[in-house]
């Protein structure tokens, strides 16, 4: 079981983007590639990140991984944003930005 | 009340500029000389009056804009893709950037008497091309960043644009870096979405000075541009209608507020700075359509002044209200109709106004006086 909600907020729209998504709900192939891109990014052991200042029209990101036996969320802007995550994020993005 | 100036004090400041950067040595003196036999100056000229001065007699710091490529990554700043004095190159987002930040520089130069974004010839740096996808502009504290809106998706499925596309997004953006080194707004609620608004006004005047257009005949959209033909909307903020700029099915409704009765309260966009900006824009576009003429000149200039002279990290609505009167008191005279128009934009937007009795202006300092006081040489 995994469950993933993202959302990403601020900007020089103001706009949020956000998206929850249940694995066990998408095509198998779909369920296995965001598996893959948790896993390889490392989510659950990355290194907390400092709180920065926000950035003027800077977008703010939040992603939370939950399983059955654990859950994280982790919170970036554009300019800490760990590069192990960003395949994730891209995923993620391309699903969230247009609906 | 009126004051008396001398002639010098009371060119506009863009003829000063003029002076200052093209005129000949012996224009740069008599101008200098004009200064040192006047009665009286307002304060607002004291800085433009003060560049003259720098312009004649030393080297001021010169800003240099770079423009770099990200090339669809989001390591900052990137490749150099052109550098100040080099001809345009064949990327659009490139001479856009180059050409924004120059029509920014400008204004700022021109209307206020400002040397680049710290007063001190800071160098433009801005990156074009970054991340993919990335439908957003900021500024992250020493340089702008631009992404290229859904250039990534089918033609058919793109809400954005390029973000370089609005003159008055660079604008917005460059003047995130004014307030940095003036006023310093914390970037969180009130005082966040009167940083936000303040980058509205002054990115609104970089497109209002660069056509040409007064009050009456500027659109007061931001982000006009930025939306594809997809989405049902003029852009992304409305100063003259504050959430009216968009109704799109895909992107909602502009939620922006034109009057402090219909404030959001939200924990999102660092507490809605995005969304109560539009009570601020609002005031505004309310003031500088009363006063009439180019905005920046007078509505402008009030605003300018109070962000470098008055407005602190933590100042919200009602200090910007208050400090905005007592500034257009000080620069055109108390219940002049420069100072009734700022207080009814604010009016206009459910804000009253505190202390009708501002500071009055200096009395007895020369052109002069405050010159030598503006350059450290007087007290």
């Amino acid at each position: 079981m995994m469950r993933i909600v993202f959302e990403r907020t601020g900007g020089f729209m103001g706009r949020k983007v956000s998206l929850s998504i249940d694995l066990a709900d998408l095509p198998p192939d779909q369920a296995g590639t965001l598996k893959q891109l948790v896993d390889e990014s490392n989510f659950f052991k990355l290194t907390e990140l400092p709180p920065k200042t926000p950035l003027p029209d800077g977008f703010m990101y939040s992603i939370t991984v939950e399983t059955e036996t654990t859950q994280r969320t982790i919170h970036a802007s554009d300019t800490n944003f760990p590069q192990t995550l960003r395949p994730l994020l891209e995923n993620l993005l391309a699903r969230a930005r247009v609906r | 009340m009126s004051h008396r100036h001398s002639i010098f004090c009371i060119l506009p400041p863009h003829m000063l500029d003029q002076v200052a950067q093209n005129g000949s040595n012996a224009q740069r003196e008599m101008a200098a000389r004009t200064l040192s036999t006047s009665s009286q100056i307002r304060d607002r000229r004291v800085n433009v009056a003060s560049a003259v001065i720098r312009g004649a007699f030393t080297a001021a710091g010169t800003s240099q804009r770079t423009v770099y490529d990200a090339k669809f990554g989001t390591k900052l700043p990137g490749t150099v893709a052109r550098k100040e004095g080099d001809t345009p190159i064949a990327d659009v987002a490139v001479n856009e950037a180059y050409d924004g930040s120059g029509a920014t520089r400008d204004l700022y130069s021109v209307a206020f008497g400002r040397n680049s974004i710290d007063n001190n010839g800071m160098n433009l740096n801005s990156t074009v091309h970054y991340d993919k996808g990335y439908d957003n502009a900021f500024w992250d504290g020493q340089q702008m960043v631009y992404g290229d809106g859904d250039e990534d998706l089918p033609p058919a499925e793109r809400l954005f644009n390029r973000f370089t596309i609005s003159l008055d997004v660079i604008g917005h953006e460059l003047t995130h870096g004014v307030t940095q080194f003036e006023a310093n707004l914390v970037y969180r609620n009130q005082q966040g979405a009167l940083n936000e608004a303040i980058s509205d006004i002054f990115g609104s005047l970089v497109k209002q000075y660069q056509r040409g257009q007064t009050a009456a005949d500027a659109d007061w959209i931001i982000g006009e541009g930025l939306f594809t033909t997809n989405v049902n909307g003029v852009g992304i903020r409305s100063m003259k209608a504050p959430g009216t700029a968009y109704n799109d099915p895909v992107l909602g409704k502009d939620p922006q507020p034109a009057h402090m009765k219909d404030y959001v309260t939200t924990s999102q966009d660092n507490g809605g700075v995005h969304i109560n900006s539009g009570i601020v824009n609002h005031a505004f576009y309310l003031s500088a359509i009363e006063i009439g003429g180019y905005a920046w000149e007078k509505a402008g200039q009030i605003w300018y002044k109070t962000l470098t002279d008055k407005l602190t990290s933590n100042s919200n609505f009602q200090n910007a209200a208050d400090l905005t009167f007592q500034t257009a008191g000080e620069i055109f005279g108390v219940d002049s109709l420069e100072q009734l128009a700022i207080k009814n934009g604010w009016t206009g937007v459910g804000i009253t106004v505190n202390g009708t009795t501002p500071v009055p202006p200096p009395s007895g300092d020369g052109c002069l006086k405050g010159l030598l006081h503006s350059l450290g040489l007087a007290r």
